[in-house]
């Protein structure tokens, strides 16, 4: 299982990456900032970056707009 | 998507690198270097000056590129200081200082070719100044990616190639942003004038040139704000279930990719120009449809250029349930003729539509129109009336608040369900955001001053996704922090939207509680204020300046009647699901609410009985959310400023003391 914004949860797959979680998130919005357990992903690593079952994930939205 | 990583040799050493990025890049990451004079950090590569050539080997074949222009695309070798490298780099640097031997950028870059004597090749054309003109197009680039014009390009060919405005004339529509004269490596294009005065100009460009930069450099990754303008968060909203439909009774709707940005792009906009608001402005958040044919009103049959729409207009649109775009461009085009506000009409006119679709009017009071959800020519129609001052358009121009008072007296329509429905607070309208899952933005806009707007805070993201303000303490720091910065631009008449509608990529690595505020684009706010004033800025003086107008606008507002908290508590549509039709559209959503928030098992209760036990829950949550707010923002528990505060913030003048006294 793993925990989004200290709140939400997503079921945890072998293989997973970034990439997945934003996906099973809806999560589409162009100004975000992912870290994994504490460790900010690079953008062009959300396809390969390996996510840990149990692990701690923020996605930061950007507010814009308003 | 990510790219791919391809596997290359620079001077034997293994680089993984981006598929599709640039091979200077790549050497200097490796930790190589290689001399450059037509290469600028924020500029697109042209290779123009040639002197960052390296020989590399694919497939068993030698030959040289330009490695700042030279996408990588499959394994190489690469050597940036071969024997054959080298010697075309001395003769290049020889020929640039045989040409202009006094300017320190070539002297430089030369001797870092091993080059001190250009003798060889001076000629006629040798030119002794030393902030001669060297060719390097940053300036041409500059114009031309900062902020979108060309008023510089060269003329000529060969040893006549030259720097120039067309014709060889001043170039009127150039507004003397400067930004050539910022990239200019050897002072050839001076800035004579600074027609503004101010205290210290370098410091304003400096920062206005990161602005710049971003625009051209991260924009098209970001937000496209050059392309589509506000309107590139109407698919962000649909996507997040935050997209107002029918009268925000839902968040997304299958047909509103109908109205997306990119459909406005292909098929409307024709042209990207700053609105005039900022001559220069690098962003050009203005997008226009030219040749647009009316249907409707008094210019039917005519072609016209429309100014829009931005994301408030066309997310209207979606609330009155209209997905279509040729509606929404004309609507937006006799709204700006007639002088009415897009937010103010799409908000009304989805709560007329409800209330027609509830039985709540009829045709009788319409004047025949049907105007059920998604009736657009109806709508056109009602906004004509009210441009001439006929008919129902005449009550529709009265707005929610008349309506609902109107329609409960005469009608004997229930005023509950009217008040619930009619998103309008302090005699406003909502602007297009949905609410309801975002405490903070509840309060946001019902406590903004002047009525719901979301200019004062903006702040679903951070509570309803982020989960970044959990707390009520958290909410209401926000709440005062949001509102007071954000009311900053508008003491200053500065735009917003260079603050948080481009992020540089350093922001992400501030936590998140700083990241939200952007700190690298306040300081640069900050910047151009002392380089206009001369008076340097920080957080806790802006926040002062602008608390003093703040309370003061809380302060007319009580005079004028709405400046208590009755008025700061919002119709129930934006705290909640109003109808079983609304919890039922998300009743997974709410039901694991009632669960996991209220402690109640809601698989066998009535859905009315569910709507009214969430409804006790959320407006409770409500009231402590503002009674923090308030608290923060050194108001009393009915939401009117102490003396205590306006003492504080040192406007305890006698005659606006005597407003609030009979009030504490």
């Amino acid at each position: 299982m793993l925990t989004i914004n200290d709140r939400d949860r997503v079921d945890w797959k072998p293989g997973m990456t970034v990439r997945d979680v934003l996906d099973a998130m809806g999560y589409s919005y162009p100004l975000i900032t992912v870290s994994v357990n504490g460790q900010v992903v690079d953008r062009e690593e959300y396809d390969h970056f390996p996510v840990p079952d149990g692990a701690q994930i923020s996605v930061f939205h950007l507010a814009h707009g308003g | 998507m990510a790219a791919e990583k391809i596997e290359i040799t620079i001077n034997d050493k293994p680089v993984g690198v981006a598929r599709g990025s640039y091979l200077l890049a790549a050497i200097q990451e490796a930790g190589f270097k290689v001399p450059t004079l037509c290469h600028h950090k924020d500029l697109t590569p042209n290779g123009t000056c040639r002197l960052c050539i390296v020989e590399i080997e694919v497939r068993g074949r030698k030959r040289l590129v330009t490695s700042c222009n030279y996408p990588v695309r499959e394994p190489i070798r690469v050597a940036t200081d071969s024997p054959r490298v080298h010697q075309h780099r001395k003769v290049l640097a020889e020929m640039y200082l045989g040409r202009w031997p006094n300017v320190p950028v070539i002297k430089d870059v030369a001797k870092q070719c091993g080059v001190t004597d250009g003798s060889r090749f001076r000629s006629e054309l040798t030119d002794e100044n030393p902030k001669a003109c060297v060719l390097c197009t940053h300036c041409v680039r500059g114009c031309a990616e900062f902020i979108q014009e060309r008023i510089l390009d060269f003329a000529g060919r060969g040893i006549k190639r030259h720097l120039t405005m067309p014709f060889g004339d001043v170039d009127p529509t150039c507004v003397g942003c400067t930004s050539c004269a910022y990239v200019c490596p050897t002072g050839a294009i001076e800035i004579v004038d600074d027609k503004n005065h101010p205290v210290d100009a370098r410091l304003i460009r400096d920062h206005g040139m990161k602005v710049n930069a971003e625009m051209a450099n991260l924009d098209p990754q970001q937000c496209r704000m050059r392309q589509v303008g506000t309107a590139n968060i109407v698919d962000v909203m649909d996507q997040y279930d935050l997209l107002p439909v029918h009268n925000y009774r839902f968040g997304s709707h299958p047909d509103a990719k109908k109205i997306y940005a990119d459909e406005m792009r292909k098929n409307y906009f024709t042209q990207d120009e700053s609105d005039s608001c900022w001559l220069g402005c690098s962003m050009s958040c203005c997008k226009a449809a030219e040749n647009f044919t009316l249907r409707t009103g008094p210019y039917a049959g005519q072609k016209v250029l429309i100014d829009g729409p931005e994301y408030e207009t066309a997310a209207g649109g979606a609330n009155m349930g209209c997905f279509d775009l040729d509606f929404i461009f004309e609507w937006n085009f006799y709204c700006d003729t007639y002088g009415v506000d897009t937010i103010s009409f799409a908000t009304c006119m989805a709560f007329v539509m409800e209330c027609f679709e509830a039985g709540v009017i009829t045709t009788e009071h319409t004047g025949g129109k049907e105007l059920r959800p998604g009736a657009g020519d109806a709508a056109l129609e009602c906004l004509h009336e009210m441009a001439r001052g006929e008919g129902f358009g005449v009550d529709v121009g009265q707005g929610t608040r008349w309506l609902k008072k109107k329609w409960a007296k005469e009608y004997g329509a229930d005023p509950q369900f009217l008040q619930d429905i009619g998103m309008e607070a302090k005699g406003l309208e909502y602007s297009e955001y949905v609410s309801k899952e975002s405490l903070a933005q509840q309060a946001g806009y019902t406590m903004a001053v002047k009525g719901p707007q979301h200019d004062e805070a903006w702040l679903i993201f951070m509570d309803m996704v982020n989960n970044q303000i959990p707390t009520f303490e958290d909410k209401a720091e926000a709440l005062y922090y949001f509102p007071l910065w954000r009311t900053w631009f508008g003491l200053l008449g500065l735009c917003k939207l260079p603050w948080n509608d481009v992020v540089p990529l350093q922001n992400s690595q501030y936590p998140p509680p700083v990241a939200a505020k952007i700190p690298d684009h306040v300081n640069n706010y900050f910047k151009f204020f002392e380089g206009m004033t001369g008076i340097p800025l920080d957080e806790e003086k802006i926040l002062a300046q602008s608390a003093r107008v703040h309370n003061l606008q809380r302060v007319m507002s009580y005079m004028l009647g709405r400046g208590t908290r009755e008025h700061d508590i919002p119709p129930y549509r934006a705290v909640g699901p109003v109808t079983s039709e609304e919890y039922e559209s998300r009743r997974e959503r709410y039901d694991k609410q009632m669960k996991e928030l209220l402690g109640v098992e809601p698989d066998r209760k009535p859905v009315e009985e569910k709507i009214a036990l969430l409804r006790r829950y959320r407006e409770a949550q409500y009231a402590k959310v503002i009674d923090s707010a308030y608290q923060r923002r050194g108001w009393n528990k009915n939401g009117v400023p102490t003396l205590a505060r306006l003492k504080e913030l040192g406007i305890d003048l006698p005659e606006i003391v005597a407003i609030v006294e009979g009030a504490q």
